[in-house]
């Protein structure tokens, strides 16, 4: 569904990604992991076409980002870190205009847009400006406007920024049931324990190069780490001594 | 004060240190364009000044009249920048909800905060406002004491001006919304500008220079007469100023001195009390969203998607948007009032010209005009067009991703803003063209002929807008009229006006034997068809050029575009 092929940017003399494959399967959620300046969100930019590879390509269900974006934008659903919307739209005139940017027809766009208002619990913001909402609210509307095509692949950066806790429940349950339905997600994060909870495999990326992939166990295995948990797995396979020295001064 | 002004002044220092040679390049024709409009204001003060001082008895009254005129203007422009910066600077800092968190003092607070608002409004009025003064002094010959002396009388103006806005912007975002504020007070802003500008024209300055009007100078004068009192600042340093440059050095100038520091002096002190008692509860108040609810209105709604039905739907997604946005902007829709102004003065200014009373042939005064006018409404379209079709890429700001990340394209954005923007300017274009050519009595080939090159000129000048505003976009912006305010909408102003002037000038070749042709009964001759036709084939491929070359430029610089 998702392919990556030797996906290298470089910005001047700094390689931020360098020569990343990965492929994620339909219908699954994948998580990716990496410390700050890892290079996720650069990664994340080329997949969902809003930055060109230095080298590389990005496939979504066989199109070439780079050679037919039309085709494989339309299968896309992109959800930034940051919700900068139109803030002089409603929440409703904004899912309308997403509707229409990815070809829904007309007579979908209604009865669609009141389905995601209500999965997202903002029936009652709709005809508000977006300037007026919370952050969180953005945010909700954001992943409205990215499921309003019902894409087959959802890419997400940092789903959970800006969302409370009934928000972030409903999100996790909502990417099992669209991966259940045959769409996939890549979702990058910072929060180890909802990679743990929600991803079939993890990808983790340190400065540009994918150090590590595969289910909990697999990662186990490649970190030698007898743990449970994804947090020791993560400091093993990135090194902890970084974390040591700031936990240590810390306690100073 | 400075711990608080220390990371902007960092923030400057680190922008000027890490310069390239496109950085530098782009400071350097900053500069030159600055130093373009300094000399013009220079010019134009000094030749009026001087052709005053030639008017015995009434002379220096008159160019009295002009400086008090010209410091008041700029005392009423600071106190309007003043409360918009004031808003941003003690409401709207990002900041500021770093600086209330910590144990801040709230008298360096207050105090770096006025001189933040008090420099960012008035270094530009502090900049193009010495050429000015320049040239009362060099007219009136006036020594190093007079330069020292506006200096002292501009720092206690400018204070007073800051102190002035803030304290209106305290007041009043204790009571309402500051975002909503700074939306409104920017509308006042404009009308003040298209006011003072459309009353400017009505009031005919040209008669000043009509020697058979001279007579009714002192009609004129009780016309001019600027709204002045005494306790004004601004006539305070008119004061101070016309003792240096009308009388002898300091004379009678020395209370309304003392007037303008002491005045500055206290404000600050008493603002300082306003700040202490009010600040927190206003900041507080602006820190409140306000929900904004919009009422579906369905006939808005059916009339717009009856307009834009013939488009594929992802186009009329984004003219709907734009459309929406723009009408509920007040930044965005006030613009139409400087079109209007521009539409109604530049009618205007042709249903007054004397055309009989000119030495030159009638017919032949109204080919010229008429001609000329074809280039005169290429830079009003210019002009409009900086302020619309320039900024309409950079108007997608921080949610440029949703366009770049869906289906539609770059290609099809830049397309749909570049018809939409098109469209809207060939009307004014047209309406500006037929109706000036109507009044100059044109008939209806040059008409035609007139319409079609204006025509021509508006799809290169709204492709050079679209097409230089995707090459240097601004998606961060807190007003939409700083967009076109850096190097982008210069060199779109230059391009612009040179594309303008060639197709002028290449027209002026054919027309100008034709029209003689048309004078003199003689048939054209084959060698003039030949002329005819290379300038007709120059024009349309110049025009071809324009359409197209900036539009390719601008989405190959923005697809390559990589933080937004």
């Amino acid at each position: 569904m998702i392919r990556l092929e030797n996906l290298t940017k470089k910005f001047s003399s700094v390689t931020a990604v360098n020569g990343i494959s990965l492929e994620i399967k339909q219908g699954e959620i994948f998580g990716f992991l990496g410390p700050n300046g890892a290079g996720k969100t650069t990664t994340i930019k080329m997949m969902a076409g809003l930055i060109k590879p230095t080298a590389g390509d990005v496939y979504i269900q066989n199109w070439n980002i780079s050679t037919h974006p039309q085709q494989a934008k339309q299968l896309c659903g992109f959800i930034p870190d940051r919700p900068f919307l139109y803030g002089k739209l409603t929440g409703r005139e904004f899912l309308g205009f997403m509707a229409r940017l990815y070809n829904v027809a007309a007579l979908h766009i209604g009865p669609r847009t009141n389905q995601l208002f209500e999965l997202f619990e903002m029936t009652d913001y709709g005809d508000d400006l977006i300037e007026s909402y919370s952050h969180g609210m953005k945010q909700r509307l954001v992943m409205a406007g990215a499921l309003i095509h019902k894409p087959v692949a959802l890419i997400v950066d940092e789903p959970m920024v800006g969302l409370d806790p009934r928000g972030s429940r409903l999100v996790r349950r909502l990417f099992r049931e669209l991966c259940n339905g045959g769409a996939t997600v890549f979702m990058s994060t910072h929060t180890l324990e909802i990679a743990e909870e929600m991803c079939d495999r993890i990808g983790i990326i340190q400065d540009g190069q994918l150090i590590a992939v595969g289910t909990m166990k697999e990662l186990r295995a490649a970190s030698g780490s007898q743990a449970e948990r994804l947090e020791p797995i993560f400091f093993r396979l990135t090194g902890d001594e970084a974390l040591e020295k700031v936990t240590d001064s810390l306690q100073l | 004060m400075m711990k608080l002004l220390y990371p902007r002044l960092a923030q400057i220092r680190n922008r000027l240190k890490h310069r390239n040679s496109r950085t530098y390049a782009k400071t350097l024709i900053m500069v030159f364009f600055g130093i373009f409009f300094w000399a013009a204001i220079f010019i134009v003060f000094y030749r009026v000044l001087a052709y005053f001082k030639g008017i015995e008895i009434v002379g220096a009254f008159l160019a009295a009249k002009l400086l008090s005129m010209v410091i008041l203007s700029f005392f009423s422009i600071l106190i309007f920048s003043n409360i918009i910066t004031a808003l941003s600077v003690f409401f709207m800092s990002e900041e500021l909800q770093l600086v209330t968190a910590t144990p801040y003092d709230s008298d360096e607070l207050y105090l770096s905060k006025l001189a933040e608002t008090v420099i960012i409004s008035s270094w530009m009025v502090a900049l193009f406002s010495l050429p000015v003064f320049l040239s009362y002094g060099i007219i009136f010959r006036q020594d190093a004491a007079y330069y020292f002396m506006v200096l002292l009388t501009l720092i206690p103006l400018f204070v007073i001006s800051g102190a002035l806005g803030t304290a209106v912007a305290l007041g009043l975002v204790k009571s309402f919304p500051a975002r909503r504020l700074k939306d409104i007070f920017f509308l006042l802003a404009l009308f003040l500008f298209v006011g003072l500008y459309s009353m400017f024209r009505f009031m005919k300055p040209e008669r000043l220079v009509d020697p058979d009007t001279f007579f009714t100078v002192i009609d004129y004068l009780s016309v001019l007469k600027a709204p002045t009192s005494p306790f004004l600042p601004s006539q305070w340093v008119t004061d101070v100023l016309s003792a240096f440059l009308f009388q002898k050095h300091g004379q009678d100038s020395g209370f309304s001195f003392a007037c303008l520091w002491s005045t500055a002096l206290a404000f600050t002190v008493m603002l300082g009390w306003c700040f202490r008692r009010i600040f927190f509860d206003a900041w507080t108040k602006a820190q409140e969203a306000k929900t904004i609810r919009v009422k579906r209105w369905s006939f808005f709604n059916r009339l717009l998607e009856g307009v834009l039905s013939p488009l594929s739907p992802p186009l009329r997604a984004i003219v709907d948007k734009d459309a929406r946005s723009f009408l509920r902007d007040t930044a965005q829709w006030s613009q139409l009032f400087i079109l209007l102004a521009i539409i109604v003065i530049y009618l205007y200014n042709f249903s007054v010209l004397p055309l009989d009373k000119s030495p030159i042939p009638t017919r032949q005064l109204q080919n010229i005009l008429s001609f000329l006018n074809l280039g005169l409404a290429g830079f009003v379209i210019t002009a409009v067009a900086v302020r619309f079709a320039f900024p309409a890429i950079s108007l997608e700001g921080e949610s440029f991703w949703i366009i770049k990340s869906s289906p539609v394209g770059l290609r099809g954005l830049i397309r749909c803003k570049f018809w939409m923007n098109c469209i809207l300017l060939s009307v004014l274009a047209e309406v500006l063209i037929i109706c000036s050519n109507w009044l100059l009595g044109v008939d209806l080939v040059m008409m035609l002929l007139y319409a079609l090159t204006v025509l021509l000129m508006t799809f290169g000048i709204t492709s050079l807008g679209i097409g230089i505003g995707a090459a240097f976009p601004r998606f961060r912006y807190e007003n939409i009229a700083q967009i076109p305010t850096g190097f982008g909408g210069l060199l779109y102003m230059m391009l612009a006006m040179l594309f303008c002037v060639l197709i002028v000038v290449v027209e002026a070749l054919p027309l100008q034997m034709y029209l003689a042709a048309v004078e003199s009964g003689q048939p054209l001759r084959p060698g003039q068809w030949g002329i005819i036709a290379s300038c007709i084939v120059f024009i349309f491929s110049l025009s071809a050029a324009a359409c197209i070359v900036p539009m390719k430029i601008g989405l190959y610089r923005l697809s390559r575009l990589e933080s937004f």
